[in-house]
């Protein structure tokens, strides 16, 4: 099925959120980064606060500060000049330059010069690598996935594609940008369960969950250490978590043969049975009793749940992998969709057998008329109001709550607290419903 | 004018507090180094406020969808500048020209929406491209009857502060005196650059009708677009806090001989100054009168009730790190409370803040000129500064080196202007000070704690 659009000529209330913005939040689960991203000081300025916002922790990120007569003499003048004061001032492990629209529109050869930079300071310590990300095109998901494609290509090249003793035992996980940092200390956690070792790339669960290393340092505090990434390259498997995930993935095993599994998703019954049995097969190692226990306490969730999911419908707004993660954990639950919203176009999305719209979350409001329930970021809030639907932070960004960050949406504990959460947003709305009508009859 | 002397301002004769924004021409930023955002933020922020307004952003979905919804800025009524509109510019967009896309994007908001006007921004993308929409705006709005003003503000043209100033050029040039207010009060004034963060407007505007003084234009907190449309009626502008409208003041004045001058609402010495000058520049004997009263009344009942926190705040040392004109007018409102300021950030201000910073706190504090948390942490190290007084951009920083922190910017939820304002900014320290979580987050787990020693 194909997707389908509604038809207006403007964006009202933007879903999408920019590529950049992605890749910077991809950087912040590597150690001591650097990421710069190569455009106008808001480009960064409105990413750093958003990406602060969302997270309450610091966010590592600079910008190449470009003006006018930049732009129009020599863009890449004030990279190399911000490469230099990055590595100079800081020395971090690695440094990502992140195009723009600005850069990309205006056509500088950023690539020429970053490559030159490298050969200039035969960098060996530090790596350094390059993605093309403009506004233009894409959204959070595609900006953070790609952002990821470059940091595997940059660890390729500086190991030389030699990747040395295979280790069966290990294990890479790539985890994509719509699970929270808890999910990803999870999934770390149920993988370790079965007897592997586990790098992560990107590992936000050791950056943005909520460390307090003092000593302030503006590269980022936690991730993955350069020197484990490395290691990547000899691990006897790829696991990659959504299905924006996959050419990374498939970078490595073309260039080193490592072979890859995707999940589409690790959100729901069946897709966390999936999961489960997967690593069972592989580590041939039975099933960790904490986990069964899990599985039970979830289909009795599911079962006390049901009396409220009851005949509900529901509008979703997410990106393209999350939406498809939470419309699985929904259908199990019977929720009916009154939408399924993406902020841009994949190729998943059109492989799919039900309907997606790409759109906003105005398009978003169009169709979520009588919707009991809404899920989307925090700025869908007012349109779930106009609605009368109960409103479900989910996504990016959640402001203004607590511990969006850190919450858990995988496997079977983070599928029963997706289910307990709206159920109780349901419940709550019912309630305050009562309350009015008391009021006013 | 007593109470004008008293805080240093000069003032001429026939131009009150006149100061002409001085055209040095901004610091170019350092890459790799640089803080803060561009100018086309800077044009939202002062325009965003305009509540029954609707703002189009003309560039690829990000300038938008990246910032919209984010602001603190509260409305009494219309909520339309609170959707987010762009005209989401794709490659075929960039390559072929958006203008056709833009016009669309104009009439569709007209007709589904019908707000009493249109802004739109241009952005580094649509500017790089060469983009007229100062013609699609103009045409739009003959087209529509409908004001459409455009605002030239790409971020790559410099700082935050320059797209404020920009935003106040397009509000000169389009909108400003373009209709005519329906009542006109002898007592009407016009606050510019007070953007109503969490409900200050509305403090603000009932300590004015107290002392008989009317709002006429919120210019932008809360503002609707036919008030401000009608701004050049008023008798007096008053500058609040935003040393980049200051060319507004001054442009108004010119035109429409509108008096104006530079206040802040933050603490009880500004307010007061601000309430003094408002009637003496009225030249109404009846409002100088009441303010005189309310004065005396307010200020006798705040030191009342400041007292027990003032005994808890007194001799406690912060550093304040904010932009331009806040840093001077937020320093006295902190030290009234007995808070002594030893670090301020000086990075936005200009030559005229810098003096009135160094008027407040002398040689006590340590300014810091430019960028960075790391900076900022420094100072808090070497001066022992009890807690940090920032914007939200700076506050995990402080957080995980577990240094009590305020949130000043635009992104709070608490109200500081005006008496009332002191008295919340008082109990806000005093709380964050006093919470207990700051000596449990220095607590050692038993397992650490050595088992020779005292435990």
């Amino acid at each position: 099925m194909t997707t389908r659009k509604i038809v207006k000529p403007l964006s009202c209330n933007p879903l999408k959120i920019s590529q950049p913005l992605g890749g910077v939040l991809a950087m912040q689960g590597i150690y001591r980064s650097m990421p710069i991203i190569h455009g106008a000081q808001g480009c960064t300025s409105f990413a750093k606060t958003l990406l602060t916002r969302h997270y309450r922790e610091p966010i590592a990120v600079q910008t190449t500060a470009l003006q006018e007569m930049d732009v129009i003499f020599d863009a890449d003048r004030n990279l190399e000049e911000a490469l230099e004061t990055v590595l100079s001032k800081h020395r971090p492990d690695v440094i990502g330059v992140l195009s723009t629209a600005l850069t990309e529109a205006s056509g500088t050869d950023y690539l020429a010069k970053v490559k030159k930079f490298k050969r200039d300071h035969s960098l060996r310590d530090t790596l350094v690598v390059t993605s093309s990300l403009p506004d233009f095109r894409g959204s959070l998901e595609s900006g953070y996935s790609l952002m990821v494609e470059s940091i595997i290509d940059g660890l390729l090249e500086q190991t030389e594609r030699r990747p040395g003793k295979l280790i069966k035992d290990q294990i890479n996980l790539l985890p994509g940008s719509h699970l929270t940092a808890g999910d990803v200390m999870e999934l770390k956690e149920i993988i370790g369960s079965f007897g592997f070792e586990v790098i992560t790339l990107p590992d936000l669960s050791t950056s943005l969950s909520g460390h307090l290393l003092t000593g302030f340092s503006p590269l980022t505090r936690g991730g993955v250490p350069l020197d484990s990434a490395r290691q990547m390259i000899r691990s006897g498997l790829t696991i990659a978590i959504g299905s924006s995930m996959e050419r990374p993935a498939r970078r490595l095993k073309n260039a080193v043969g490592i072979p890859y599994r995707v999940f589409p998703c690790v959100s729901g019954l069946a897709s966390s049975d999936e999961f489960f049995y997967f690593l069972q097969e592989l580590s041939r190692e039975s099933i960790p009793v904490r986990y069964r226990w899990q599985r039970e306490s979830l289909l009795d969730c599911m079962l006390d749940a049901q009396f409220n999911y009851a005949g509900v419908s529901a509008i979703v707004a997410l990106e393209p992998d999350h939406l498809l993660s939470a419309a699985s954990w929904m259908e199990e639950m019977g929720v009916e969709f009154k939408g399924l919203v993406a902020s841009y176009e994949t190729p998943l999305l059109q492989n799919l057998d039900r309907e997606i719209w790409i759109g906003d979350l105005d398009d978003a409001e169009q169709l979520a008329e009588g919707a009991d329930l809404w899920i989307s970021n925090s700025h869908g809030k007012s349109g779930a109001k106009r609605c009368g639907a109960a409103f479900m932070a989910m996504g990016f960004p959640v402001l203004d709550e607590l511990g969006a960050y850190t919450s858990l949406t995988a496997g079977y504990r983070g599928t029963m607290e997706l289910i307990n959460k709206a159920g109780n947003r349901l419940i709550q709305r019912e309630e305050n419903a009562h309350e009015s009508s008391v009021c006013h009859g | 004018m007593e109470a004008i002397k008293k805080t240093g301002f000069t003032v001429d004769g026939d131009s009150c507090g006149k100061e002409e924004p001085k055209s040095k021409p901004c610091p170019r930023p350092k890459p790799g180094e640089a803080a803060g955002g561009c100018s086309f933020d800077g044009a939202q922020i002062t325009l965003l406020p305009i509540a029954d307004a609707a703002h189009l952003v003309h560039g690829p979905s990000a300038c938008a969808a990246n910032s919209w919804g984010t602001r603190g800025s509260l409305s009494s009524g219309p909520q339309l500048s609170s959707y987010g509109f762009t005209t989401d510019l794709g490659e075929n967009d960039i390559i072929f020209g958006g203008e056709k896309k833009l016009r669309e994007s104009i009439h569709y908001i007209a007709k589904r929406f019908t707000p009493p006007a249109i802004f739109v921004y241009s952005t580094c993308v649509s500017a790089l491209t060469g983009e007229d929409i100062d013609a699609v705006c103009k045409q739009a709005s003959a087209e529509l009857g409908l004001a459409v003003v455009p605002v030239n503000s790409p971020g790559f043209v410099g700082s935050k502060n320059l797209g404020t100033r920009l935003a106040g050029e397009s509000l000169f040039q389009y909108v400003i005196g373009t209709q005519e207010p329906q009542v006109i009060s002898d007592t009407a004034v016009n606050l510019i650059g007070e953007y109503n963060i969490a409900g200050e407007t509305w403090d603000i505007e009932k300590l004015l009708n107290q002392a008989g003084i009317r709002v006429h234009a919120k210019i932008t907190g809360d503002g609707r677009y036919k008030e401000i449309a009608g701004a050049h009626r008023a008798k007096v502008n008053m500058i609040v806090c935003s040393r980049a409208l200051l060319g507004l003041g001054v442009k108004m004045e010119k035109k429409y001989g509108i008096p104006y001058f530079e206040g802040s609402f933050y603490g009880v010495k500004e307010t007061s100054y601000s309430l003094r000058q408002l009637a003496y520049l009225l030249g109404n004997r009846e409002v100088e009168r009441r303010v005189d009263h309310l004065v005396e009344r307010e200020e006798t009942r705040l030191m009342r009730e400041l007292a027990p926190y003032r005994k808890v705040l007194k001799g406690k040392k912060a550093v304040l790190y904010t932009g331009g004109v806040k840093s001077w007018s937020v320093i006295s409102a902190l030290q009234e409370l007995g808070i002594k300021v030893v670090g301020v950030g000086t990075n936005k201000s200009t030559d005229g803040d810098i003096a009135r910073i160094a008027e407040r706190v002398g040689d006590d504090a340590v300014y810091i000129p430019e960028g960075g948390s790391g900076r900022i942490l420094k100072t808090v190290r070497e001066r022992k500064a009890d807690m940090v007084i920032a914007g939200g951009r700076n506050m995990y920083m402080a957080i995980k080196e577990q240094i009590p922190f305020v949130d000043i910017n635009q992104e709070r939820h608490t109200a500081y202007a005006g008496y009332e304002g002191l008295l919340r900014l008082a109990k806000q320290v005093v709380h964050v000070l006093d919470n207990p979580v700051w000596k449990m987050v220095r607590t050692t787990p038993p397992w650490e704690r050595g088992s020779v020693d005292d435990h």
